[in-house]
């Protein structure tokens, strides 16, 4: 695997954590880059320490963000994974989508909601978060959950296909359009899973149909659940001028960069699955995972 | 499907909660081939399932460092590709497990598993004592993935015959997954064969697990849709919340 999508070697791991802390809490006060020299950031610490007696906050901060990704690091988890830990993409989907599945459950607990607040619209795009959606639908339905999929650019991939069938002899319907009336979709459904857009695909490359459903998703007043990121949104910037606002964001694997800007109730990592050479090799920090959970709030 | 491999008409549909060893085919097959699951995917999902009922018959908190020893004994059919899975869950879960796997298959997807384990350090054995105390003293308790209910005990080779001679003398408790290596599928004939403490059924029990004494019986069968298990007409207890696995 290439060194040019791995972590940068001249950055020791804390460092980078540092170095994110401030570009997400822009508020802090402005440094100016070139103290970010290993020795400058350690004395830097060293000194807020000695200021204050105790953990700086910058640490504390540290302490409490999770280290989010770019989206090239992203791919280059990802494919490290299929690579060299020979995991297949039939695994990892189906890893991603069950964690998915749990996090909406954890979420929105199924004994505390009425009939109709269980019924579930899952949008799929046509890449790899679509085919998570698929299968974060099909454990929803195992989970008594009521999902509707509305699927409308298939993939003619075979794992999109079989996964597809899967959810069909389920009896899980699927919708043929999505009415543009966003006040219908809040009737119909207690809560939305967007698996539109993952963090590789830029939203002007998929066609009319999710674009579309996008723009009614937009207004939505139930609650909106998003897997990995927030459908349109830039993965890196997390510039959201146009974009949707999800309660509910669940990162696959690690969060993207663009999770730094989420401001809804709940943010899970679904992301167990990630050996711990793996998550050390990416210099990530993440939360523990308590019993046999599979996804963790953070 | 031939209706040869449904259920038997005389029993009641209420009282099924067995499969046997040609139902128990049928059911993967209309899996596989009607509803385009992967081998794969049925794999990961028995593997991950088999792990949670260990951790619900042995949790973590209650266990010192040794007793979180955990050796999986795996063998070449899809009984020892679930238990690679299973033992790779396990390490997520924090437990320490080793693998013994003699007659590794050159199937793609066990050489996957394989690789899975080895990449997360998980060690593999490259013998197994066949003196037992020195595995009763290694590890806290062994998981059996050896043999599943379509394969005959004598077709498997020597090293796999003699672990499971081993394993029978065992003192440490012992998980077996979907039926006891060993046992005869349909009859569970255990005259000369393992005695689990912890019996985890795969997708259904079998006929066999009507013999099963030991302590725990779990089924990991929430991946099968509710109307394959129509079907077949079994009827099986209710899961609780997001639980993959359901003790009976």
């Amino acid at each position: 695997m290439s060194s040019a999508a791995g972590p940068d070697p001249t950055e020791a791991p804390e460092e980078r954590r540092f170095l994110r802390a401030l570009e997400l809490q822009p508020q802090l006060p402005d440094m100016g880059r070139a103290e970010l020299s290993s020795n400058a950031t350690t004395s830097l610490v060293q000194r807020r320490k000695q200021a204050w007696g105790r953990q700086s906050w910058l640490e504390q901060i540290w302490n409490t963000l999770a280290v989010c990704q770019s989206t090239a690091e992203a791919a280059a988890l990802e494919r490290e994974l299929l690579e060299d830990y020979r995991f297949g993409r039939q695994q990892l989907v189906e890893l991603c989508g069950h964690a998915s599945a749990v996090a909406v459950t954890k979420a929105f607990p199924l004994p505390a909601l009425s009939r109709k607040q269980r019924t579930v619209l899952v949008v799929c795009g046509p890449e790899q978060n679509g085919a998570v959606g698929l299968v974060c639908a099909r454990h929803l339905r195992v989970f008594e959950y009521e999902p509707t999929i509305f699927y409308p650019m298939r993939s003619l991939d075979l794992l999109h296909r079989d996964l597809t069938t899967q959810c069909e002899k389920m009896d899980i319907p699927f919708l043929s359009y999505l009415p543009t009336e966003v006040q219908l979709i809040n009737e119909a459904y207690g809560l939305v899973v967007d698996a539109v857009l993952g963090p590789g695909v830029e939203p002007g490359e998929v066609g009319g149909p999710c674009t579309r459903a996008l723009a009614t998703l937009k207004l939505l007043s139930i609650p909106l659940v998003s897997l990995d990121i927030p459908s349109g949104w830039d993965a890196e910037t997390g510039s959201d001028a146009d974009g949707l606002r999800p309660d509910v964001l669940v990162s696959l694997a690690a969060p993207k960069r663009c999770a730094g800007r989420f401001s809804g109730r709940h943010h899970f990592v679904a992301g167990r699955f990630v050996p711990d050479d793996v998550r050390r090799k990416f210099a990530l920090r993440l939360p523990g995972y308590t019993g046999t959970d599979c996804v963790a709030a953070l």
